[in-house]
């Protein structure tokens, strides 16, 4: 099993460790001293951590999506499987003294209920720390099951090829959070995605445009961008978002 | 009936061995990956196999190991057990075969009716479908159809999720504690407002043509 580092809790893209440049360490000696020694006029200097640069940040990014992506495997291959064993012991248990004691029958099924619950709370939480289907299946499936999920009538086209798990992270989470907000007037809405010259391109039509904002916090982090097309009402979203 | 398992966790493995035991069916064997079980069947049948989708040979084996299965012995039911009960995997499964096969939730088959009730359906040769992903189906069919299901009556809608989960007349008439005359009549009118043309003579027949109902887009996928 993997185990996770300890992280700060929100780990949204710029949260990811920070680039300390050997330029800005202001004091003159090289080693730490320990914060036990400090006297009055020896305060440790402060030192400002300059803003990564954009490569540093693009690594810090592609490192918060694998991130998510090991977390999500952890919730699968550990907590997960251990409580559905534990449905099966039960479900012994329930056969093995069924003759003795028959009243005890409807608390063990409840037993067994109360598991099934927190497996869907579990199964919730690791879907939006990053999609299953995403990881195992690729955009398209995943893409898919958003589309289901959302009132509105959408139709999803997706090539079956992968492409680079951050910035199919990114772009599924952009699109997600656009569907969920459609209601069901949106009868006619089209999800395109391709890949175009080293980019994830998927284009949104027939889609309430002033969505293109919050798609672009989801993308410029690896270095997307957000083209829109249709004014102000109901137009196209194009995102791309550059992939190995 | 003969048993064989493939499940790479070795708690749920533990686990669902027991209840195997409980069940009174024979265990032929169980491997942690597909290839193992392939090799463990060459010596010893099996009627019904059952399957992790996510196992060794990655990343979902289980699936791979399912069609070497089928292409092998095409009479051997099939099992798949996950930790999810998602609708992609349901079209994976059904394009590996569309009798004695079944797909189920993990901690859903916990108890030891459940677990025979499915592998007896597998056995005769039927489709085993969760229900809680028949319900969804049922619940959240893909674009323009959901006016149509909107338009069944109460009763019909219960009737197509049993038909979802794949069950039969009987098993239908037997969960819902009425007639299979009544859930005949109940299948013909849902046939009618969804304008489906059904050969109800074949059960998995009849499931397949609900389920392409339910998932089909205009025109992908």
């Amino acid at each position: 099993m993997i185990v996770e580092p300890a992280h700060r809790p929100g780990g949204a893209p710029g949260a990811g460790p920070r680039s300390e440049r050997p330029e800005v360490s202001v004091g003159t000696d090289p080693v730490p001293r320990p914060v036990a020694a400090v006297v009055p006029d020896a305060v440790p200097p402060t030192v400002r951590l300059l803003s990564p640069g954009p490569d540093e940040l693009l690594r810090a990014n592609k490192a918060h999506w694998a991130r998510r992506r090991r977390l999500e495997r952890q919730l699968h291959d550990g907590a997960s499987l251990r409580i559905s064993a534990l449905a099966l012991r039960i479900g012994v248990m329930r056969h093995r003294i069924a003759q003795a004691s028959p009243d005890l029958d409807d608390t063990i099924d409840e037993l067994q209920e109360q598991l099934h619950a927190v497996l869907q709370e579990l199964r919730d939480v690791a879907g939006r720390i990053y999609p299953t289907l995403l990881d195992e299946a690729g955009l398209g499936p995943a893409l898919r099951e958003a589309a289901d999920r959302s009132e509105a009538v959408i139709r999803v086209v997706a090539p079956e090829g992968r492409f680079d798990p951050a910035a199919e992270g990114a772009a599924y989470f952009a699109v997600s959070d656009v569907l969920s907000g459609l209601g069901a007037a949106y009868r006619d809405v089209t999800i395109t995605v391709t890949a175009e010259d080293g980019a994830l391109v998927v284009v949104l039509d027939e889609v309430p445009v002033d969505a293109g904002g919050r798609m672009l916090d989801e993308v410029a982090g690896l270095g997307g961008t957000i083209d829109v097309t249709g004014g102000t009402g109901v137009g196209t979203i194009t995102a791309r978002i550059p992939c190995a | 009936m003969r048993v064989a398992l493939a499940e790479d966790g070795a708690l749920f493995r533990e686990g669902l061995l027991m209840l195997l035991q409980a069940t009174g069916h024979d265990i032929v064997g169980a491997t942690a990956d597909g290839d193992s079980l392939l090799d463990l069947l060459a010596t010893e049948p099996c009627d019904v196999a059952i399957l992790d989708i996510r196992m060794p040979p990655e990343p979902d084996g289980g699936l791979i190991t399912a069609e070497r299965l089928r292409a092998k012995y095409p009479d051997m039911g099939l099992l798949f057990l996950s930790h999810y009960a998602e609708s992609h995997y349901l079209m994976r499964i059904l394009n590996i075969g569309t009798d004695a096969i079944g797909y189920r939730l993990k901690e859903k088959v916990g108890s030891v009716e459940v677990l025979s009730d499915t592998l007896d359906r597998i056995r005769d040769g039927e489709i085993v479908i969760e229900p809680s992903l028949a319900k969804r189906l049922v619940e959240r069919p893909r674009g323009e159809k959901k006016g149509l299901v909107a338009s069944l009556s109460e009763r019909e809608t219960d009737v197509l999720k049993l038909m979802a989960e794949g069950r039969s007349n009987n098993g239908i008439a037997g969960q819902l504690f009425v007639t299979p005359k009544a859930v005949e009549k109940h299948i013909a009118n849902i046939f009618g407002k969804l304008g489906l043309h059904a050969d109800t003579s074949e059960n998995h027949r009849r499931v397949l043509a609900v389920l392409a109902f339910l998932r089909s887009q205009r025109d992908d996928d």
